[in-house]
């Protein structure tokens, strides 16, 4: 197949505006799966993908379609997460087409994440063809988002296309489009082999299976490989095209997008946005990849039941296989007992992880508050990182302290620049500048500790903003910051899994906010409950529990003892669940809750 | 202390009937209830004597309780005719307290006599609130005026002991309208007064509301505030809380049947549903009424289930049982029976128990305060009762 018959294309979307059923349609109506074969959301694999609407791992198909031209097509389509924490992933699926649909549900119009895409797809200048979603809509009105397409996006409203995936309506005129609107590939097949690899999968049977566009040259079995990051060879044992299932070729040539299995043991052996080159005749520069997915919040994580320990240990490691980005080491606590302190890419990686152990391993996990890694000069000279609020040092030992700093990113419509600066003050933002996008639309930057962001900044901007800003950042630098450690007492008690280290003129809010979420969330026992937050000796903050008052009390009589007996045996059972700090019983929510964000309406 | 005396207390087993019918269902309700014909109700009077005779109790009863249902849909001839059987069977003492729950619509005096001669000392009446919005939202068919007046009249035909049973914890109730309500039982001076707080059952029409969204109870804070309110008002009108829920006007006013359940005396229960317990098993009979007399129509008890206790969940009976009455828990008492010092190993608890003023440590009697009637079932669960 020529270059000229292959398309290399996503669809990007604001959430819940039908990506996953567009890319269904796509695929039943190009064959790739027979109708009985079917499930809806067939790209998202994971059962908490399917589950929560969201797509965490991108995946790709390999479509056949014939055109009216008679020809036949072999179109990419590359399937995108959608969110800040995974930015990564569609950076580098951005970066392996040519060109983008974007999709506009037909009756909300034109969302934040819309734009925020688009602007993402235009840094790596893909063509674009707007999608009109969801025209089977009642409230769906085409002509109202047609002007939104060209007022907001300033894209050709004509050139847009109504569909209703549901259905199935305008799907052919859809896949015309790709074809005629979006341009193949370029690349030389003669020339040196260079190939991104976009995403890995984990095979059991057959290791690790590498996700790559080939950019120059060709691959094929038998082929000695050099991975450029890591200088790594391999000897390749099978390429092909993912057409849902895995389908061998012969090769890979330029401008496709396929698979390529060469004896990899693990996925860590591997850093996506690496290049895959030939050994024999390398290419001198690797492609412009991507920068490692460096863990960048730190949580410990403990069992709800000590006996899970080891259960939680193989969890992880095989997790991990598929999840470069994911670290973990020992840590214990002395109220929470052994676990493991994990890196993240952020707090949704670490939700989906969280709940991937729960809901595929089965276990009932602790977390600790998230910290990012700072850098510590102590009196003497030596420099030391820690995460761990455990770690820190005695405060008259520190000569100087770092914490990493972050540019953030926003985008919005003019009218909550306002709010967003204020927010971004609120939050230790310094440098903060904007330029407008186009008429109405403005992009912030700002440096801010990344510290800061880990901590209910998304949602708050999300509040502020109606759901339009749009947040993406990069790590920066290390910055001063002098540093304290934040103890919660429960009655007296140090509950050491919820110690913290924040910025100094931060502790007295942060305590605050912890107090308070603590009061809301353990219930009320028999005896009043002090929860303090404190710095060394000094109390900076406190809220009390008040005992409780009043039991429900239902009737006793009839003799229907028993089942009164059951109700307290279930009590008394589900006090055994809940974590002792002193006399305290505090169940597994509270702890979620303090790490939760300020939205009350959010869980 | 406030130890019933003797010639009150009746220590011997008690009986209990479950009569199943109700002429209107209540949306609250969430025991074994039918509506029912009078075939039906023919049929039943049958099924429950011959119940009487599928047993073989050695033990005579001195107390009995008519309880539903409704027991006063039962016609006084089916009444007479089951305590007939009972004695034909030797299973009543002499000296026998006879208790029964009456709807207030089906009071007259006709029928008020007619239970004063089959030998019913005692009347319950489900009067449930003198308001009528309150009786009209919890589905009740009668009035304040017919709750008062059925009261006046089981009052005027002689009965020992009259009480009425109230509920509180309405949406929208608030401390004085349930204080003026309290005011008026105790002006129609009735012995006893039971005040329930309104509890919401999954599988019932309030259930149902409930999880459409719709307010059924108050708030728990306002449940808090009415119980004190309940406890505070009565106490004020003469009326001793002796449990959770139950007030008398005097010590011989108490429910002597349910003291029964409160202290693990043994009782055997007729009837759908009806539960049993001999100090160490419990069991009951078959929920649905259907059920229940196909197994009597084959000469088979009609038993459900059973489950046999161990000393761990009879503890954990006595501890919940205990706190709910003001008698509170005698830890001697429980020393003897289970051979551990349950006191001994929850010291500290105790002491701080009583720091909160939830209770009032007496000797090795640990008994709950007004404060702590309202967490009797968390008190319970507090306590450590690992037999080891």
């Amino acid at each position: 197949m020529s270059l000229i018959q292959i398309r290399n294309f996503c669809i990007i979307a604001h959430i819940d505006h039908g990506k996953s059923t567009l890319a269904d349609r796509l695929i039943q109506r190009c064959g790739a799966v027979a109708d009985r074969e079917f499930r809806d959301q067939i790209l998202d694999s994971m059962e908490l993908e399917r589950e929560r609407g969201i797509t965490i791992k991108s995946n790709t198909v390999t479509l056949s379609y014939q055109a009216e031209d008679g020809q036949d097509y072999q179109l990419n389509l590359i399937d995108t997460p959608g969110h800040v924490d995974f930015s990564h992933e569609v950076r580098r699926s951005l970066m392996s087409c040519e060109g983008a649909l974007i999709l506009v549900d037909a009756s909300q119009g034109v969302e934040a994440q819309t734009v925020a895409n688009l602007y993402l797809a235009m840094e790596y200048d893909l063509a674009l063809i707007p999608v009109i979603n969801k025209i089977d809509l009642p409230a769906a009105d085409v002509e109202r988002v047609r002007e939104e397409i060209d007022a907001d996006l300033g894209l050709d409203p004509f050139q847009a296309i109504p569909v209703s995936a549901k259905l199935g309506e305008g799907i052919d005129k859809l896949l015309e489009a790709v074809v005629k609107e979006l341009p193949a590939p370029v690349g030389d097949a003669e020339a040196p082999l260079s190939a991104l690899i976009f995403d890995a999968q984990y095979d059991p049977y057959r290791g690790v299976v590498v996700l790559c566009r080939i950019v120059e040259g060709n691959i094929s079995a038998g082929q000695v490989v050099r991975l450029m990051h890591t200088g790594k060879e391999y000897e390749v044992e099978e390429v092909g095209l993912l057409k849902l299932k895995r389908v061998k070729t012969a090769e890979l040539t330029a401008g496709a997008v396929g698979y390529v299995i060469a004896n990899i043991k693990a996925v860590r052996d591997i850093t996506i946005g690496d290049t895959i080159t030939a050994a024999d005749c390398p290419v001198t520069e690797p492609l412009p990849g991507y920068k490692e997915a460096k863990p960048v919040v730190f949580s410990s994580m403990y069992p709800m039941s000590t006996d899970d320990y080891d259960d939680l240990m193989k969890a992880l490691d095989k997790l991990a296989l598929n999840d470069p980005a994911l670290t973990y080491e020992k840590d214990s606590s002395v109220a929470l007992g052994f676990g493991f302190r994990c890196g993240f890419l952020g707090l949704l990686h670490l939700d989906v992880i969280q709940e991937r152990l729960e809901r595929e391993y089965g276990l009932s996990l602790l977390l600790s508050a998230p910290s990012v890694r700072y850098r510590i000069t102590l009196e003497g000279g030596e420099k030391i990182e820690i995460d761990n609020p455990s770690e820190f040092p005695d405060s008259s030992d520190i000569v100087q302290s770092l914490e990493p700093y972050i540019k953030a990113s926003i985008m919005m419509p003019e009218k909550y620049l306002g709010v967003v600066m204020e927010l971004c003050r609120e939050r230790r933002g310094e440098k903060i500048t904007f330029h407008y996008l186009a008429v109405g639309r403005v992009e912030l930057h700002s440096d801010m500790p990344l510290a800061e962001v880990l901590f209910d900044f998304y949602d708050r901007l999300k509040t502020v903003t109606q759901g339009y800003g749009s947040f993406d950042y990069e790590l920066l630098d290390y910055r001063e910051s002098k540093l304290v450690k934040v103890d919660i007492l429960v009655n007296a008690e140090r509950v050491d899994a919820l110690s913290q280290l924040v910025n100094e003129t931060k502790a007295r809010q942060r305590a605050l906010h912890y107090c308070e979420r603590l009061a809301d969330t353990i219930p009320k026992q028999q005896f009043k409950i002090a929860i303090q937050g404190a710095i060394g000796g000094q109390i900076i903050a406190r809220k009390t529990i008040n005992a409780y008052r009043k039991d429900v009390i239902a009737k006793c009589y009839g003799g229907d003892i028993t089942r009164k007996r059951k109700l307290l045996e279930k009590q008394k059972e589900g006090k055994k669940r809940m974590k002792m700090v002193g006399s305290v019983e505090i169940p597994q929510a509270a702890f979620v809750a303090v790490l939760k964000s300020d939205d009350k309406s959010k869980r | 202390m406030t130890n019933p005396s003797d010639n009150y207390s009746f220590k011997g087993p008690g009986l209990y009937l479950h009569i199943p019918f109700c002429r209107h269902i209540c949306p609250y309700c969430d025991f074994s209830v039918t509506v029912g014909s009078s075939v039906a109700i023919t049929q039943f009077t049958k099924c429950i004597v011959r119940e009487i005779e599928l047993q073989r109790i050695p033990r005579k009863f001195d107390t009995l309780y008519f309880g539903g249902g409704t027991p006063s849909a039962l016609p006084i001839s089916k009444l007479s005719h089951i305590v007939e059987s009972l004695d034909a069977n030797g299973w009543l003492a002499n000296d026998r307290w006879m208790q029964l729950e009456a709807n207030p619509e089906d009071v007259t005096k006709e029928v008020l006599a007619g239970w004063r001669s089959v030998g019913i000392r005692s009347l319950s009446l489900g009067v449930q609130s003198l308001r009528n919005d309150s009786l009209d939202f919890l589905g009740r068919r009668h009035s304040a005026e017919d709750g008062c007046k059925s009261v006046v009249a089981a009052k005027a035909a002689g009965f020992k002991s009259v009480s009425l049973d109230l509920i509180y914890g309405l949406p929208g109730q608030d401390a004085d309208m349930w204080r003026e309500e309290l005011t008026a039982a105790a002006k129609l001076g009735v012995d006893h007064i039971s005040c329930y707080q309104l509890t919401i059952h999954d599988e019932t029409p309030f259930g149902h509301r409930r999880l459409r969204g719709d307010r059924i109870v108050a708030t728990d804070k306002m449940q808090s505030v009415l119980f004190r309110v309940t406890h505070e008002t009565l106490a004020e009108l003469g009326y001793d809380a002796y449990e959770v829920s139950n007030f008398a006007r005097a010590p011989e006013h108490r429910s002597r049947h349910n003291l029964k359940y409160w202290d693990h005396t043994q009782y055997l229960g007729l009837g759908p549903s009806a539960h049993s317990f001999d100090g160490r098993t419990r069991w009951w009979n078959e929920w649905r009424l259907s059920a229940w007399q196909e197994a009597i129509h084959n000469s088979r008890l009609p038993v459900m289930s059973a489950e046999c206790l161990d000393d761990q969940a009879l503890i954990l009976e006595v501890l919940m049982l205990g706190f709910r009455t003001v008698e509170g828990v005698d830890f001697s008492a429980m020393k003897r029976r289970f051979g551990i010092d349950l006191l001994r190993k929850n010291s500290e608890l105790v002491e701080k128990l009583e720091a909160e003023s939830l209770v009032v440590l007496d000797g090795n009697h640990v008994r709950p305060t007004m404060n702590g009637l309202a967490v009797a079932d968390s008190l319970a669960a507090s306590f450590k009762i690992e037999v080891c």
